[in-house]
């Protein structure tokens, strides 16, 4: 699905990501750690397409496809979907009309026919039902005046629209109270299939006790130090990053 | 050089008279009516004004020059058909609908069916000399020339020839709205149209007008439209005013709307400028009383080599009114926007809310936007607020849309519309709202 060769971004000059090897097969569910300025959101940002970001050296393949070749529209008409750390607010759009023009433009490019009004009403009331958003959001402009929880499950309803292959997680449990993780966990799990993979970049181990991850990379420092399976995120939620940095900082660079 | 300036406008003041002129003489036996000596004052006071210059405080950003430069024929008869009218009705929207044609009423193509009750729609020089009407259209008329110092007012209270006079009586609400569609139609010789509208409102009624200003399909040419706008609102009533403008391409705008309004009214402006080649709009209202509402809510998009002017004044001079103002707009190749709103909170304006904004994207780097919002206060204890912005398109939500699976083009148009979409929601009307998102929509694929 997705493999990562010797990745090195910079922004602004500064080197964020060192040299990052990742193999994402179908169906499996990656989840990547880190201290905060380890690198984590820059990983998911690029392969994202976010322009600000200068790749420096190496390569990321999808799908046997070289990423850096697509851009952002190709992206996410290939397959791939990001969740926003901070999904943006844009007054005067409706939720529903860009939730109808997204499905579309994907179903568009990827041949298959687009959707009249009543299919889409029906898949989208299916879908809202799936990820507990209330359905008064969908008059109202995309993510403007949404609380986080809200964000969150307008996030995870896109998600659920646009049934990614590659499904990237940017920090989305970062903030939200128990209810809104559980939502994001299960839209998450309901996704999970052979066929469709995800990598889930968080900060706190607690999402990964409703998501169980296939592997555990621990990002440091624009590297990762080290990857295992679930139990890894167990050991880091005892024991915090500190172990971790000091182990990486003992191996010579 | 000042005299160079005005010699030449001493030559179009002249062409304008001599067009009075040959007007006149077709007059033959109406030339003692009423109507007919407001305009010939009209025409005199002509003489001791001067068309404004780049000079001018309030013309700094627009000149009429081009709009002065052409010589002008008054309104030529020209055929249209009921079919070509088919482009400006508004789907769902059951209206009394009166067509103007380069100025002049057509009652073949209008569908005035019968007025509701409390409703009179008249021609302006028969409620001059109406009975019950004839005293309050003269003083309507009065306090529209009363010091009147702008050329192109006293230009048009001279040449309007067949402006009307609505009239809603007290207590009457008109479900029906009134739709105005002023077409021009211009042809080889560039034409000067003039059009001057008197709505009274009386106590506790409530009406909407819209008024389309269109350009006759398959027609080309310069012409100038030179539009007046009376508003009256008596105590507690309600006027919606829509103005979807779409004027052609050659086309020169300078409207006018006159507001005065008494206590507990509400005046409510939408305003849609897409089309002509130089627009000036100038909106005012008086606040006579306590209590007022009133909002101003505008939009442009002017393409190509577009000059559009939007000017703005809200005299608060009564306390506890309440005054929303929001324009936005966008711009692109060549074009050129203007917006100065002045806000004047009188001293004894107190208690008073007074809200304006501005905004402009700009979208090329020849586009050009002139934002000037004025807020004068004298009182101490009011709540105002205001701002300009000029931007460009907020990239993360471009980038947010696209990765969503939306295309460049497709993610900045949903983006421009959205930024229009937030003034166009005020539309009360819904069919007159979808007809206003379709003119947008095809200003897009222009």
């Amino acid at each position: 699905m997705l493999t990562i060769k010797n990745l090195k971004v910079s922004i602004e000059d500064k080197e964020i990501l060192k040299g990052i090897d990742l193999e994402v097969k179908a169906g499996e569910v990656h989840a990547i750690m880190g201290p905060n300025g380890s690198g984590k959101s820059t990983l998911a940002s690029v392969l994202a397409g976010r322009e600000e970001y200068e790749v420096t050296d190496g390569s990321v393949e999808y799908q046997g496809e070289d990423l850096f070749e697509m851009e952002v529209d190709e992206r996410a008409q290939a397959g791939i979907f990001l969740a926003f750390q901070y999904p943006v607010e844009i007054p005067g759009v409706s939720t529903s009309n860009f939730l109808k023009s997204t499905v579309n433009a994907v179903r568009k490019a990827q041949g298959k026919e687009e959707l009249n009004a009543v299919q889409m009403l029906k898949l989208i009331r299916e879908k809202i039902k799936m990820v507990g958003m209330n359905e008064s959001l969908l008059q109202r402009s995309l993510n403007e005046g949404f609380s986080g929880g809200e964000k969150k499950r307008s996030e995870m309803l896109q998600m659920a629209l646009l049934e990614p292959k590659l499904a990237i997680l940017d920090e989305t449990d970062s903030g939200l109270d128990i209810d809104a993780l559980r939502i994001v966990a299960d839209a998450v799990n309901q996704l999970r299939s052979e066929d469709r993979s995800f990598i889930i970049v968080t900060h706190y181990q607690r999402l990964l006790d409703y998501i169980v991850p296939d592997h555990v990379h621990v990002l440091y420092n624009g590297r990762i130090v080290k990857s295992g399976d679930k139990n890894l995120a167990l050991e880091l939620e005892e024991k915090g990053y500190d172990w971790l940095k000091k182990e990486a900082g003992s191996v010579p660079a | 050089m000042p005299t160079v300036v005005q010699d030449r406008y001493a030559e179009v003041k002249a062409r304008f008279q001599q067009l009075f002129e040959a007007q006149q003489i077709q007059l033959n036996g109406h030339a003692s009516h009423p109507y007919h000596q407001f305009r010939k004052e009209a025409m005199k006071r002509l003489e001791g004004l001067n068309f404004p210059t780049r000079r001018d405080e309030e013309w700094k950003y627009t000149s009429v020059n081009r709009v002065l430069q052409p010589e002008y024929q008054l309104e030529t008869p020209v055929e249209v058909k009921a079919a070509q009218l088919q482009p400006f009705l508004i789907d769902g929207l059951d209206a009394i609908r009166l067509v103007f044609v380069n100025g002049a009423f057509r009652e073949e193509l209008s569908d005035i069916g019968k007025l509701p009750e409390g409703l009179t729609v008249m021609e302006l020089d028969n409620a001059l000399a109406d009975e019950r009407f004839g005293e309050m259209v003269q003083r309507q008329l009065d306090s529209l020339m009363e010091g009147q110092e702008d050329p192109f007012m006293v230009l048009n209270a001279a040449f309007a020839r067949h402006g009307l006079f609505i009239h809603v009586a007290r207590n009457t609400v008109v479900e029906k709205p009134v739709y105005l569609i002023h077409l021009a139609a211009p042809g080889e010789v560039p034409t000067f149209s003039s059009y001057l509208n008197i709505a009274f409102a009386e106590q506790s009624s409530e009406a909407s007008f819209i008024e389309g200003l269109f350009e006759l399909p398959g027609a080309e040419g310069a012409y100038f439209n030179n539009l007046v706008n009376r508003f009256r609102l008596k105590p507690n009533s309600h006027i919606h005013h829509y103005r979807l403008q779409q004027e052609g391409r050659e086309g020169f705008l300078i409207s006018n709307a006159d507001i005065e309004q008494d206590g507990d009214s509400t005046y409510s402006s939408y305003a849609v400028d897409l089309g002509g080649r130089l627009v000036r709009n100038n909106l005012a209202t008086t606040l006579n009383n306590q209590g007022t509402g009133t909002n101003f809510y505008g939009t442009y998009f002017a393409k190509g080599e577009q000059h559009i002017d939007n000017h703005t004044f809200i005299d608060h001079a009564m306390p506890h009114c309440q005054s929303n103002e929001l324009y936005k707009g966008i711009l692109t190749d060549k074009a050129h926007g203007v917006f100065n709103g002045k806000v004047l909170v009188r001293r004894d304006a107190q208690k008073t809310n007074a809200f304006q904004q501005n905004s402009s994207l700009v979208l090329s780097d020849k586009a050009q936007m002139d934002s000037k919002p004025q807020l004068e206060i004298f009182a101490d204890d009011v709540r105002c607020s205001h701002g300009a912005t000029i931007g460009q398109l907020d990239e993360t939500a471009v980038f947010y849309l696209r990765s969503r699976g939306l295309s460049d083009e497709q993610a900045r148009a949903m983006l421009q519309h959205a930024f229009l979409e937030e003034v166009i929601e005020f539309m009360k009307l819904e069919p007159v709202k979808d007809f206003a998102e379709q003119l947008i929509m095809k200003k897009f694929e222009e």
